[in-house]
């Protein structure tokens, strides 16, 4: 008698025995009688492994059946990891931008404040208009108001500039957040006339005064007048911006404010609601002073009111679209991956249906299968879990080392404490819910069918894994499409013509403090010789300067009209607005930008020439036709207020194309007009913009910017130059959102893609095994083996339609939810559409072929012979 | 059948029934036990061992049946299994409603009995 394994007890050996003595008795040899019981020996074994009812246990035991399977395994985990690092790295950006607590005392009651057309468009505040809303409103304990600023910092190596905020010291008060060290500003501190004094951030402190506890009553020179340091904030303090590194008070800047309610000098106010007042009374408040506004001051004031909107959303609102969309997008990924590994699960609890009824059979009851099998999907999930950890470790560390500049609090991005905890919580359900349906459906095993090892096809299953494929495809048709629509949005804003050619132009910003030079003659001088000096480095091709920055949004708009036109009865009748900006003569040459008519200017354009400008295409058709603009006159500078204005003209003597200024996506009807710098607008007087040079190129950006240095120095030593960056930077940032968007839903979708096609593969090969047999008769009867193939090809095809039908139904309405995010497109583009629909089912075809393929190989001989 | 549950327990149910009637008439061992329902079902029906030992274990442990290791000259020292009363409580049961379920599927379908 043969040894059978010491694991089964006698009474199963002695069974054992006597099948092996009937087979011999029937004329088989050993090797094969062996071959037959080979089968009852295993099982048998195994039966030994009684596990305990525990968790323990069940873990114990789950971890040796994986082990057991290791391809299995790796190829589950590896999904999960994929699925589950993705919507770990979204979680973690979301949530440091959105979800993670703010350092101010009572965020829920921080507003910001600012003037807002009555048709919805936000601009900066007016002083008189604010020190009214301060003076009369019941709502806010505390109203601050800030603007942005540059400063130079002297006295070390080199000149720095350093970005400032002048803010009130209601400022504080509103967003209460304590200083590290000293204080902020007291009340009397924030008036004209007051001693100079600043706060420094947390980063400056540390950078340049080494964290000295001592700092305050040092001094700090700014824009060449000495500053006394009162205090330090805590680098939790992001206000205005994160990279804010000095706050001066405002209150010492107010009589250079504009006395005039028509002139916006950049002011946005940051304030804390009184506990117990709803957003809604604050904004009924304040629009009802903006309604007493606006009847004494009709000329300026006429449909101006105020935006009162929570310092939350003024924060997040421009990155949630975005955000929730690609959170969704990470939602579909797992959520296929979970149909895929459900599917793959059921295939296998088919394959354990024997170990399952053993189970059963020695008391295991259905719960505790139940209970085992679902410990075992948990078990893979979370170390799915664990390895997707690691990869959204890798993907945020690579998110924000590309430094995104459009995303809030990018700073506090890491795969940290909640961020693991987000990724457990994700593991576990994600482990229950692809692993419910196999482990449901297995553990209703069926006790004698699969003792008896029947052949047959379990409907049900089958039904449940079609399903489960229909609504992968569907799920990765809606990823596709929304893939498909930012792509078109990237290629559309990649196609919109800048009007100006960003190669290699580099630009860098000069910053003159008024202190220093309070001469305008002077002030020009400068910015002249520095574009004259520039001109002359060796390599470049031309150099010039400009009031503003393309795509950079910012700039000086006024009213603008030509002469004969009709006075308007009020500013807002009608009225042309335009961006005008001030420029050196070669500066549309270094920039590229196309001149259609007429000429630039040139040196001979100077303060006692006449007054000429240079126009936009545009608003040359719209003020003069078809008629030649060149030699006509305009006005966008006016003497005096309201009807009495006087305009100032100034003769067209070219015309240039269009140059987007206020990004590329957005185009608001703003006329562009330019006037040489020598014969500086009336309004750059006082208020001086920071020059920006562009310099053609084809030099090392840092190599030129330390020979712009040289030439800057020679002029004044004392002049930092700053912002040295590319024109293509500019464009880069521009597009930063859409690329993102489209890359990191392009990523996705692909995940999606070849998840779905797995579960295609995978469906039909188990189709194909489970009906080889069927396969094979239809063979031996003289189906051809293209009919075999048209079966299995035509099944994927099939659950491929419903899926694709199913997923542009959904991609229909889900679509719409991301118009604000698309450009160019329209979410229910039909050419995305059916080029999803084209590609998935060209990739289901591929997925169905290959199971296709292996049915053709069916020996019906074979098959014929195992019945 | 649609109502997988029924099909299950009947099927389960039938998997004891076999045993407790097999049993009722003499003690028999795990061996003659599968020869029987195999040859009596005209191969129809097998039970492996890896299927049949768990099964006996379990009547036994429900104390339906009862094993005993039986010592015969010149053979090998094999395990008995006999009903006990318990079993044949639960075995005149069990054919009850075996007995009930096959007369209504015959009403149902018009098989007659063989």
């Amino acid at each position: 008698m043969p040894e059978w394994p010491r694991a089964i007890n006698e009474e199963m050996r002695q069974h054992l025995d006597d099948e092996y003595a009937a087979l011999r008795g029937r004329g088989l040899s050993h090797d094969d009688a062996m071959r037959v019981l080979a089968g009852d020996v295993d099982a048998a074994a195994s039966l030994r492994r009684r596990p305990v009812d525990s968790l323990t246990a069940d873990v114990r035991y789950g971890l040796r059946t994986l082990r057991n399977g290791p391809g299995f395994t790796a190829g589950v985990v590896l999904t999960l990891a994929l699925g589950i690092g993705a919507t770990t790295a979204v979680f973690s950006v979301v949530d440091a931008v959105m979800l993670r607590p703010f350092p101010y005392a009572d965020m829920e009651r921080i507003v910001g404040v600012a003037e807002a057309t009555r048709a919805g468009q936000t601009i900066s505040i007016a002083w008189p208009n604010f020190v009214d809303w301060r003076a009369q409103n019941q709502v806010f304990e505390a109203l601050g108001v800030y603007r942005a600023m540059v400063v130079n910092l002297t006295g070390g190596a080199q000149p720095e500039r350093l970005i400032a905020s002048l803010a009130s010291a209601d400022v504080f008060r509103a967003l209460q957040i304590p200083p590290i060290v000293g204080r902020t500003f007291t009340a009397d501190e924030d008036k004209p006339g007051a001693s100079r004094i600043a706060v420094v951030s947390e980063r400056l402190w540390r950078s340049h005064f080494n964290a000295d506890a001592r700092i305050v009553g040092k001094a700090v020179v700014l824009d060449g007048q000495s500053h006394t340091i009162v205090g330090v904030m805590p680098a939790g303090l992001r206000f205005p911006s994160r990279l804010t590194d000095v706050w001066l008070p405002l209150g010492l800047f107010v009589p250079t404010f504009p006395v005039d309610r028509g002139a916006h000098p950049g002011l946005f106010a940051i304030a804390k609601v009184k506990p117990g007042v709803t957003l809604e009374r604050a904004s009924a408040d304040m629009d009802t002073i903006a309604r007493r506004l606006e009847q004494q001051y009709p000329l300026n004031n006429t449909d101006h009111t105020v935006s009162v909107v929570p310092y939350y959303e003024q924060i997040v609102q421009n990155v949630r679209p975005a955000l929730l969309m690609l959170m969704g997008a990470v939602g579909f990924v797992l959520l296929i991956g979970c149909a895929n590994l459900a599917n793959l699960l059921l295939a296998r609890a088919e394959g354990r249906q024997r170990e399952l009824a053993i189970r059963e059979a020695l008391g295991a009851t259905r719960w505790r299968l139940f209970q085992q099998l679902l410990t075992e999907s948990v078990l893979m999930a979370v170390g799915g879990g664990a390895l997707g950890v690691l990869f959204a470790w890798w993907g945020v560390r690579a998110f924000v080392a590309s430094r995104p500049s459009t995303v809030p609090r990018i700073d506090l991005v890491a795969v940290d404490l909640r961020v693991l905890t987000f990724a457990l919580v994700v593991s576990i359900v994600t482990g229950l819910a692809f692993g419910l349906a196999p482990a449901l459906r297995a553990s209703a095993i069926d006790l004698v069918a699969s003792m008896r090892e029947a052949h047959g096809a379990r409907g049900a299953g089958g039904r449940l894994r079609s399903m489960l494929v229909v609504s992968e495809v569907a799920l990765a048709i809606v990823l596709l499409t929304g893939a498909g629509l930012t792509m078109r949005t990237f290629a559309a804003l990649a196609a919109v013509d800048l009007g100006f050619d960003p190669s290699r132009v580099v630009t860098m910003r000069v910053a003159l403090p008024n202190a220093r030079y309070p001469d305008v003659a002077r002030w020009i001088a400068f910015h002249r010789e520095l574009a004259t000096r520039a001109a002359a480095i060796p390599g470049v091709d031309a150099a010039g300067l400009d009031s503003a920055v393309a795509l950079e949004g910012g700039g000086s708009e006024s009213e603008v009209r030509y002469e004969g036109q009709p006075p308007p009865q009020s500013v807002h009748d009608d009225a042309t607005m335009c961006l005008f900006q001030a420029v050196t003569a070669d500066y549309f040459r270094a920039m590229g930008v196309a001149l259609v008519r007429g000429r630039a200017f040139a040196d001979h354009d100077t303060a006692d020439s006449a007054r000429v400008a240079v126009i936009e295409e545009a608003l040359a058709r719209r003020f003069f036709g078809d008629a030649d603009p060149i030699g006509k006159r305009i006005a966008f500078e006016f003497t005096g207020h309201g009807p009495a204005a006087q305009p100032i003209w100034r003769e067209v003597v070219g015309v240039v194309g269009h140059v987007r200024h206020y990004g590329i996506a957005r185009e608001p009807d703003i006329m562009e007009v330019y006037a040489p710098l020598e014969q500086l607008p009336i309004y750059f007087r006082d208020r001086r913009p920071n020059m920006t040079l562009f310099v053609r190129t084809p030099l090392d950006p840092a190599y030129l910017a330390s020979s712009v240095r040289g030439v800057v120095s020679r002029i004044d030593a004392d002049i930092p130059v700053f912002s040295v960056q590319p024109m293509r930077e500019y464009v880069a940032l521009a597009t930063e959102q859409p690329r993102l968007n489209m890359t990191l839903l392009v990523l996705f979708a692909a995940l999606a893609l070849a998840l779905a096609s797995v579960g295609i593969y995978g469906v039909l090969s188990y189709v194909v095994r489970r009906r080889s047999h069927e396969i094979g008769i239809r063979l031996a009867l003289g189906a051809t083996r293209a009919d075999v193939l048209r079966l299995v090809v035509g099944h994927g095809m099939a659950l491929a339609a419903a899926g694709i039908a199913i997923g542009l139904a959904a991609a229909w309405s889900v679509t719409q939810l991301l118009r604000g995010l698309l450009f160019g497109v329209s979410p229910h583009d039909p050419a995305t559409f059916a080029a999803i629909a084209a590609l998935l089912a060209v990739v289901a075809l591929a997925a169905s072929y290959l199971p296709g393929r292996r049915a053709t190989r069916v020996d019906p001989v074979e098959t014929l012979r195992a019945e | 059948m649609n109502a997988p549950g029924l099909d299950r327990e009947l099927k389960k149910g039938s998997a004891e029934l076999l045993i407790l009637s097999l049993v009722e008439d003499q003690p028999r061992h795990g061996y003659d036990l599968s020869k029987l329902i195999e040859t009596r079902s005209g191969g129809r029906l097998t039970f492996r061992v890896a299927s049949l030992y768990p099964l006996l274990y379990r009547l036994e442990k429900r104390g339906w049946i009862q094993g005993r290791w039986i010592e015969k000259a010149g053979q090998r020292r094999r395990r008995y299994y006999r009903l006990t009363p318990a079993g044949a409580k639960v075995l005149e049961a069990q054919r009850h409603t075996w007995r009930e379920f096959v007369d209504a599927i015959s009403r149902i379908t018009g098989v007659e009995h063989a």
